[in-house]
């Protein structure tokens, strides 16, 4: 499989999601804005899907979102995620624009009590798997 | 509920092809777990019985479709392995998932052209063997798409059954889908395959109690709610309407074709219409070209990777209201004998054989001449939905 060194890491210099992982590293959520019409483009484009702008700016979030959905893994897939599970991935829709979805984790919360639209704040920790060196500082989600 | 968004893709603007292109041999290899065998191995067995089954020669044939994803039958190899020295038209718009349904669109031109008479369409995969040699698979080219290396891999949500149960739980939340519903569906397709001898999951019967007992694996999803991974390969010969009249096998045409986009590509995160596919875009299209309305349908086959897909492309089909399909594939609503629409009568991805949808077509084709085995008495038209999440594309077969 050709991936990066660090998978399943980020790679934190790629630059079209460099800004979004420094902002991580500082403990801001950075999401980007088209710098024309102003929404916000996610996942990182080259153009504004709104209005085919091709200039962005990446502003800091509130980290206040809500429960879009979520799984319980409990298989892990790749052998990285065999000490994590079980573990709640799942989407979280940015209060500021909840077209905003972030793919995320869940934690900090029983996963039998989860609902829908429940209040989140971010909450930043470090990632790391068994076999990979280093740690990334990764926004992850807890019940407001 | 929120109201279906349009302004998530689009229908690809094609010609009229019905009655263009007839469907005249089928094949399938043999489908089994880890066989040690190589995907070009199983291609070239399906390719011999399509063309047996077409009762043609491999020198017949003049044109091969495949896509230069998976297992394919290339001219170089066609020829080292039957001997065969003439010229061969080829294209990379056949193979399996939605090409397996799109390929006739493109086949209609050669054909129409001169530039081929006899098309081979094949695909077929390894992956049980490659995955027992940690190589391949399902899983591979999404861990090299780098916006999922960045944004969802380090979070674990990867591969594809953690997108497809986000997905299944979001429409059991909006629609009210339930855990027995997605688990109709997996018990339909046991059910067939265990009428279909060469299903994977022959002999391996499933009971809703069964379904319900086991445990889940990335919740809501249980095992049995996801796709084998196995395998085999299938191919499929087309030609005008006029030859194949000449031909041993029934006559099956081509009554329409759709393909459906999706601007969000594979990032379902980004995608607006969180719980539809583009089949959306893709059935009208096809329905409308073959002149039929989705209540005409005797038999349908779906891509189905994940039981969700299948409720979601029959909603998204026609077949019923979006959000009612939780609802249409329960009680037996998938059953070849009693169902409200037949389904996945040879057991589909879930319980046949994962070989992306080239076996759903050929399914079809021999469910309207009468062959299958889970056989839908007197099918006249059936229906092929093809799925890869950026594209969906809809297939109308009809035995003239």
């Amino acid at each position: 499989m050709t991936v990066h060194d660090a998978f399943p890491l980020p790679d934190v210099s790629w630059e079209p999601t460099a800004e979004f992982w420094a902002g991580a590293a500082r403990g801001e959520l950075r999401i980007p804005h088209c710098a024309r019409c102003g929404r916000a483009s996610w996942y990182p484009r080259e153009r504004c899907r709104t209005c085919e702008h091709t200039e962005f700016a990446w502003r800091t979030m509130s980290g206040r979102g809500t429960l879009f959905s979520w799984v319980v893994v409990t298989h892990a897939f790749l052998p990285h995620f065999a000490e994590l599970v079980p573990f709640v991935p799942g989407l979280v829709a940015l209060d500021e624009d909840p077209a905003v979805r972030l793919a995320t984790r869940i934690v900090d919360v029983d996963p039998d009590t989860l609902t829908f639209d429940l209040p989140l704040q971010v909450t930043f920790r470090p990632l790391s798997f068994a076999g990979v060196d280093g740690a990334v500082p990764a926004p992850l989600f807890a019940p407001a | 509920m929120p109201a279906p968004d349009r302004d998530w893709g689009w229908a690809t603007d094609y010609d009229d092809v019905s009655g263009a292109v007839a469907v005249c041999g089928v094949g399938e290899s043999d489908h089994t777990k880890a066989s040690g065998r190589t995907a070009t191995e199983i291609v070239i067995q399906a390719a011999e019985r399509a063309i047996a089954d077409a009762g043609l020669t491999p020198a017949d044939i003049d044109g091969l479709m495949y896509s230069q994803f998976g297992g394919r039958l290339d001219g170089n190899d066609f020829h080292a392995h039957f001997g065969t020295r003439h010229d061969l038209w080829e294209s990379h718009a056949g193979g399996g998932t939605r090409q397996a349904a799109t390929a006739p669109y493109e086949a209609a031109a050669a054909l129409r052209s001169g530039q081929a008479r006899y098309i081979l369409n094949t695909f077929g995969v390894a992956w049980a063997t490659q995955r027992s040699q940690m190589v391949g698979g399902p899983g591979e080219s999404h861990a090299q798409e780098r916006f999922k290396q960045n944004l969802e891999v380090p979070f674990g949500w990867f591969p594809q059954p953690v997108y497809f149960a986000t997905v299944a739980r979001r429409h059991m939340h909006e629609f009210g889908t339930t855990q027995e519903q997605l688990g109709a569906v997996a018990v339909a397709c046991r059910r067939h395959a265990n009428h279909t001898p060469a299903a994977v999951m022959h002999d391996r019967p499933l009971s809703m109690d069964q379904y319900l007992a086991s445990r889940p694996i990335v919740a809501p999803f249980r095992r049995e709610d996801c796709c084998l991974i196995s395998d085999g390969g299938g191919a499929y010969i087309m030609t005008t309407p006029e030859r194949a009249r000449d031909l041993r096998t029934p006559l099956i045409e081509v009554a329409g074709v759709g393909l459906g986009n999706s601007v969000t590509g594979v990032h379902w995160a980004e995608q607006p219409a969180f719980t539809s596919t583009p089949q959306v875009f893709a059935a009208p299209v096809a329905f409308r070209m073959a002149g039929i309305a989705p209540g005409d349908v005797d038999v349908y086959t779906c891509y189905d990777p994940f039981t969700i897909h299948t409720i979601m492309q029959i909603e998204d089909s026609g077949f019923c209201e979006k959000g009612d399909g939780g609802r249409f594939v329960a009680d037996g609503g998938l059953d070849f004998d009693t169902g409200r629409l037949p389904t996945n009568t040879h057991g589909g991805l879930l319980s046949h054989a994962y070989v992306l949808g080239i076996a759903h077509v050929v399914e079809v084709v021999r469910q309207l001449r009468g062959e299958a085995g889970a056989q839908v008495p007197g099918a006249t038209i059936g229906v092929y939905g093809g799925y890869t999440g950026p594209q969906a594309a809809t297939l109308v077969l009809r035995r003239v």
